[in-house]
């Protein structure tokens, strides 16, 4: 049985200020497979949510080929946001909304028949334990609260293809714990596709079929945990993580005080 | 199936909602109360308002100062329209909610117009509101319905199209600095300053002075001219030849289908424009790559160090002077501040009492711009609060830095306003000059105790605290009452004031230690 790429692209580039100098994202050749669930992994301002806003058609590529489902992310913008679900890393809320209000918003703006609409927007309040909060304005939420209600407004159309930049870092353990089970469920009974962004190894180790890390806008592994540990020779993904884009040496971490220590 | 609503209805339906989320409980109810009490403002209020001036307003439209003074009102409600979306983006500027439309099918033009869309409601309670006074002043020279319906229309083209221009320009700017740190900053002053040329003509038209540069001829040829080429002021011709034709369209005929249909094509144009411009409006794509550098510290601050005792009190006062005065709001409260006084000095002034304006005037004001400066304490969060409550003896430092940096910044602005006012008074002599001065750094002092007392007594977390806006206007009135109380007795007035302003630093001493 051949497995379908659903997300895949070529060279795709995105360079900023004079010349091109900037390279945020760095001639990116990836493919994410139908119903699983892939992770990307980098250092702060390695690339990650400039590959997810690429793939989601919010900003334009400088170069190269990206399709979503077959389509094109430069011409075919509209299809891609249609059967893609985006939770942003640092995303807005109207604050001035309720819950429900905010759900019954995204849904219009994703066609969302209204017959199916008000039902679909309970269920999601009940799975995400804010139904008893639904008529709360956004701005009274803890972190915890809002970041629930974004995984729902990325839920709403229910998208077959799932793009998660950080899902679990505001959440307590309780809420974390809830929302991996639910991406482990959204794949493996809904068989949806899911593209994850976050900087919490353990939680991608859990939950990711296969990992790619990016670094400096280069795409520099892509694999199983195992393979990568194999590929750096490390026995953790933490190691194989640090061996690839680099860190403090350890004998450095207390340089800082060795002057003073001197001079007193 | 039914098919989805067009995406600029979800979106003004949205905004529609966000806007009244403060009176939600009577939200299905709103459009029929709006809609009633400005009936009732239409028909019966404003007919009665004008009704005492009737006879003076009367004479005035059909003045030849009529067309130059209705093109100014007209054309300054116009800016107003235009400022109003552009301020209130601008003082808060957030990017973030670009990315939930830019990750939905939805077209940045169908946003656009449906954020204008989901304002308008309000735009037209304002412009029902304008319409009304002036049909009511209209309607008893026997206007007929023709007429009175162009004159309605005129307003709510000229005025919607305002609007969407201050929509689009405001997602524009939204757009351009929302997405650095710098970009907000300067968001937050331009939102100040701009409304500047604003109050500047509004004093004017208090002062009387416009009325009477408006009676020259020249003058007022000149005025008709200039404006006369902005839309705002083709409805005011067509409004004022209805009032010198009554019932007779027919003698404006031409003209009114110019000025007319000119309004039209203008705000069909904008509309035009607008939408075209919309994919530039709604844009995640960084603006910039060029992030704020602290340069080496300058002979600037090195005397502030200095003027701070050196040490580590003096780099703690720098630090607070770097932390003010890199945020360009900052600097922009002062000019407005001090724009302010000198307009009302321009405008409001008595040349008969020329005092009143350094003595009495100034000291209100410059409490207010303390109460900018100082008040600054707590706007960035509690947090900051901590970091002194955490270090050693830090509420005390806390407390002596920003009464230093308050009257560091406030002594030089107050004593250069007063001695370039004062030396403008022909009667000015050296005495009088520094008695000015004395006094008025003595007030502006005491205000800055003052005014750092309620900041911290009555703290504003946030800009757009209410808590903050409560101490702006409090710290003045409290002047004024002590002004009053003391008689303008400047030997009363100046101990009784440095008084509240001690009993306030020491409540909020106390209070300081204990805030959570």
């Amino acid at each position: 049985m051949t497995v379908k790429a659903v997300i895949k692209s070529e060279g795709l580039s995105k360079y900023y200020g004079k010349g091109g100098e900037i390279r945020a994202v760095d001639g990116l050749d990836l493919e994410v497979y139908e119903g699983e669930t892939f992770g990307l992994l980098g250092p702060n301002g390695s690339g990650k949510t400039t590959t997810v806003r690429l793939l989601n058609g919010i900003i334009k590529p400088t170069g190269g080929i990206a399709t979503v489902n077959g389509f094109d992310i430069f011409i075919q913008e509209n299809e891609v946001k249609r059967i893609t679900g985006l939770l942003a890393e640092s995303p807005g809320l109207y604050d001035k909304l309720s819950g429900y209000e905010f759900l019954e918003f995204m849904g219009a703006l994703y066609d969302v028949p209204e017959e199916i609409l008000k039902e679909r927007i309970d269920e999601l309040l009940k799975l995400f334990g804010l139904h008893d909060r639904r008529d709360h304005l956004i701005e009274g939420y803890s972190s915890g609260m809002k970041q629930k209600l974004l995984i729902a407004a990325a839920l709403i159309h229910d998208p077959p293809i799932l793009f998660l930049d950080e899902p679990t870092s505001t959440l307590d353990p309780r809420a974390s714990h809830m929302v991996k089970e639910l991406i482990e469920e959204l794949a493996d009974t809904a068989g949806k596709t899911i593209f994850m962004c976050s900087h919490l190894l353990p939680v991608v180790e859990e939950l990711c079929d296969r990992i790619g890390i990016i670094n400096n806008g280069r795409l520099i592994a892509v694999g199983t945990v195992k393979e990568i540990m194999a590929q750096t020779g490390t026995q953790s993904l933490e190691d194989a993580f640090i061996a690839l884009t680099g860190g403090v040496i350890e004998n450095e971490l207390l340089a800082w005080r060795e002057n003073g220590i001197a001079s007193s | 199936m039914e098919l989805p609503a067009p995406k600029w209805l979800v979106v003004a339906k949205n905004e529609y909602r966000v806007y009244t989320s403060r009176i939600r409980g009577i939200r299905p109810y709103f459009p029929y109360l709006a809609i009633g009490l400005l009936a009732v403002y239409v028909l019966f209020i404003a007919p009665a308002v004008i009704g005492l001036f009737i006879d003076d307003l009367l004479v005035f439209f059909l003045s030849q100062v009529a067309i130059a003074m209705v093109q100014i009102i007209l054309f300054m409600i116009f800016v107003y329209f235009t400022i109003f979306p552009i301020t209130n983006t601008l003082k808060d500027t957030q990017t973030e909610l670009l990315e939930l439309f830019l990750a939905a099918p939805i077209k940045p033009s169908d946003v656009l117009l449906g954020e204008f869309l989901g304002q308008m409601p309000f735009y037209a309670i304002a412009v029902t509101v304008i319409a009304g006074l002036f049909t009511a002043i209209l309607a008893p020279l026997g206007l007929d319905v023709v007429q009175m319906a162009v004159i309605i229309i005129i307003f709510a083209v000229t005025f919607f199209s305002a609007q969407w221009i201050g929509t689009v320009i405001a997602a524009l700017l939204r757009t351009r600095l929302g997405k650095t740190a710098r970009g907000r900053d300067i968001g937050k002053a331009l939102a100040l300053v701009m409304a500047l040329p604003m109050i500047a003509l509004m004093y004017s038209m208090m002062g009387g002075s416009l009325l009477e540069t408006l009676a020259n001829p020249g003058t007022s040829g000149m005025v008709q001219a200039v404006l006369g080429w902005l839309p705002s002021s083709w409805g005011a011709e067509v409004i004022v030849g209805f009032a010198s034709n009554l019932g007779n369209i027919s003698a404006v005929g031409l003209e009114t289908l110019t000025r007319f249909g000119g309004l039209v094509v203008f705000f069909v144009a904008s509309l035009w424009l607008g939408l075209k411009a919309a994919n530039r409006a709604y844009s995640l794509e960084p603006t910039t790559f060029i992030a704020s550098r602290a340069m080496p510290d300058g002979a600037f601050y090195k005397i502030i160090r200095y003027l701070g005792g050196g040490g580590s009190f003096g780099t703690l006062l720098v630090s607070v002077f770097k932390n003010y005065g890199r945020r360009l709001e900052n600097i922009s409260k002062i000019a407005y501040v001090v724009g302010l006084l000198i307009l009302m000095n321009i405008f409001l002034g008595d040349p008969e009492h020329p005092q009143y304006m350094v003595l009495e005037v100034a000291p209100l004001i410059f409490s207010v711009l303390a109460v900018f400066v100082v008040g600054e304490v707590t706007l960035r969060g509690k947090e900051g609060l901590f970091i002194y409550r955490k270090a050693p003896s830090g509420v005390g430092r806390l407390v002596k830095a920003r009464l230093l940096h308050g009257l560091l910044v406030l002594v030089p602005i107050t004593v250069t306003i007063t001695a370039v006012r004062t030396i403008l008074i022909p009667s000015a002599t050296l005495i009088s000059v520094l008695t000015n001065i004395g006094i008025i750094v003595l007030i502006v002092a005491a205000n800055v105790v003052l005014a750092l007392g309620l900041s911290l007594l009555n703290p504003a977390f946030t800009a757009k605290s209410g808590n903050f806006m409560v101490n702006v206007m409090i710290v003045p009135q409290l002047g004024f009452v002590i002004l009053i109380i003391s008689g303008s007795n400047w030997g009363l007035y100046v101990p009784l004031i440095w008084f509240v302003g001690i009993v306030f630093l020491y409540l909020e001493a106390r209070k300081l230690r204990n805030i959570e």
